[in-house]
């Protein structure tokens, strides 16, 4: 880490409205006005934003396709280091949500020169190329401009095999839905920001946020995986239902065996919710259905749009079990989450029932 | 101690915090904080249950003002007020996707006066029975049912104000004479049908 360098310029979150996934535009909102814009296709492209996929897939032969991927944001959090590791673990996670290897990725910074001494961008940098290197994949350039906004991501292109490709559609019904990581981070980066964050439970956020889905992905391969998605910007219940919707099914969660953060119940009572977790909200509530009383910050805490998040896989049940050991030896805090599940006559399709049982 | 405190212009999560902090002196007994955002309300909503305060909360135009006070029972009452309201707007927005098209002004085809009376009766049964498909898409004759002199205006009317939207063929409209009948904004184009079309759930044709 790098705290043994000291930063006297402006903190590199301060004046940030939203950082991370929090700084996604509202789903409901992005729908509508991509609807205005006349899209082609082509038949090589197998996976595009039909389903609102996690990134686009290419297919360039019988068993060659490219996965292609961009996300970046303001930052999440002063260590530049650590933002830079943060983005990139974000951005790569789309393509292992598809089911795919990075291979390639491309630096893209927004940096404002005067704010800050360059130290600090080539943290950043750094940051996001120990995340690439890890994940065996290699920086081949970017692409920087001057902005009083700083804001870091990557464009990913990974390789897969076209009838390896995970998507959001595909999830049978009975299919158990394990999820790889914790929910909560955006409620708790924003704890961290307002200084209520423990010492203890910082550590256990940027541990989360950093790393790569890689060893999830590794981990689900050994598995009959039928759907898979990462839950990032549109938050847990967002993300359940694109991918029920993708499916042609409802999705059932159960609230006791979602993992959270530490001390983001009591940070979601105290009103840090970020905006994007309203804006969710508005996005999917209209799918929810709660079959128990459900607390108000446990709701909070479903919207919340989530910075480098788990994957979520739909996978056959029997296999569920074994998958979440598995995925415990790689220290990952998962857990089966809930299953997916036929409609029943006027039911809306991608519908999520929650359940505090 | 009444207090009162301007967080315009802050960035979040610096309103909660700050209001956070007056209201852990054990002096405060009020506090008015003027907020720029309907999420600083409902942060400061959320802020003001946990630490079992009441609040209240009032649209001043470009900002809100929000009363806290301590000591007083039923801190929830404003809370659920916000949520009752959040909850009615999403009602509104309907189940996702179904569109109901309407490319002529009968329920099937038998007799015509009787199909067309049986299409009011399917327009009327559909909103009585509460449900609200996102769009209802009107073309060929069934722009005639857009016919202010007809008896099914009233009722798409009803689906209109709910939240629905209900839009009729330009063309269509021309064709029959009725387009100076019907508000420009329930005019489309089959560009816009065709969206609906293809990006609905579930399509609807009686």
């Amino acid at each position: 880490m790098s705290d043994k360098i000291e930063y006297e310029q402006r903190r590199l979150t301060s004046n940030i409205k939203a950082g991370g996934c929090a700084a996604k535009l509202g789903s409901a909102e992005l729908s509508k006005l991509l609807a205005r814009i006349p899209s082609k296709t082509t038949p090589e492209l197998i996976a595009g934003i039909g389903n609102f996929e996690d990134a686009a897939v290419y297919k360039i032969s019988e068993d060659l396709a490219i996965v292609e991927t961009i996300d970046f944001f303001p930052p999440v959090i002063d260590d530049p280091y650590l933002f830079g590791q943060i983005a990139a673990a974000n951005a790569l996670s789309d393509i292992y949500a598809m089911g795919g290897k990075p291979v390639l990725a491309l630096n893209i910074v927004c940096f404002p020169t005067c704010d800050f001494e360059e130290e600090v961008l080539v943290e950043i940098l750094r940051g996001g190329a120990d995340q690439v290197e890890k994940a065996g994949a290699v920086i081949a350039g970017g692409h920087s401009i001057q902005l009083e906004q700083p804001v870091y991501g990557l464009a990913v292109t990974g390789l897969v095999n076209p009838k390896e490709v995970f998507t959001n559609g595909g999830a049978q019904p009975f299919d158990k839905l394990v999820l790889t990581k914790p929910i909560g981070s955006g409620v708790a980066l924003l704890g961290m920001k307002a200084g209520m964050l423990s010492e203890g439970a910082r550590n256990e956020l940027i541990r989360n946020l950093t790393t790569l889905n890689s060893g999830a992905l590794q981990a689900g391969r050994q598995y009959e995986i039928h759907a898979l998605t990462d839950v990032t910007g549109f938050g847990l219940i967002g993300h359940l239902h694109e991918m029920a919707k993708a499916s042609a099914l409802k999705s059932r969660l159960n609230l006791s065996s979602v993992c959270i953060l530490p001390e983001v119940v009591e940070l979601a009572q105290q009103g840090l919710v970020p905006a994007g977790a309203y804006g969710n909200r508005e996005s999917f509530n209209a799918m929810v259905k709660y079959l128990n009383k459900v607390e108000l910050e446990w709701e909070d805490l479903l919207f919340d749009p989530q910075t480098s998040g788990g994957l979520l896989f739909s996978l056959n049940p029997d296999h569920a079990e074994q998958l979440v050991e598995d995925l415990k030896d790689l220290s990952l805090q998962a857990s089966i989450i809930g299953e997916m599940l036929p409609l029943e006559p006027n039911e809306s399709i991608g519908a999520v029932e929650v359940t505090a049982n | 101690m009444n207090r009162e405190i301007d967080l315009r212009g802050l960035v979040c999560p610096e309103p909660v915090i700050r209001t956070k902090r007056l209201l852990d002196d054990k002096d405060t007994q009020k506090i008015e904080a003027l907020v720029e955002s309907e999420v600083n309300v409902k942060n400061l909503a959320r802020l003001a249950r946990s630490q079992n305060v009441s609040m209240s909360c009032s649209n001043e135009g470009d900002f809100y003002r929000v009363v806290l006070t301590k000591g007083e029972p039923s801190p929830r009452t404003e809370l659920e007020e916000l949520a009752i309201k959040e909850s009615q707007k999403e009602t509104n927005k309907n189940r996702v996707g179904t569109v109901v098209f309407l490319a002529k002004d009968t329920f099937g085809q038998g007799d015509p006066d009787f199909s067309q009376s049986l299409m009011n009766v399917f327009l009327q049964t559909l909103f009585d029975s509460g449900h609200r498909p996102r769009a209802i898409l009107l073309a060929n004759s069934g722009v005639k049912l857009m016919d202010p002199e007809g008896s099914v205006l009233q009722v798409l009317n009803g689906f209109a104000e709910a939240g629905c939207e209900v839009l009729a063929c330009g063309l269509c409209l021309e064709h029959y004479a009725l387009k100076d009948k019907v508000p420009a904004d329930q005019i489309t184009n089959m560009f816009n049908i065709c969206e609906f079309l293809m990006t609905a759930d579930r399509v609807l044709t009686p």
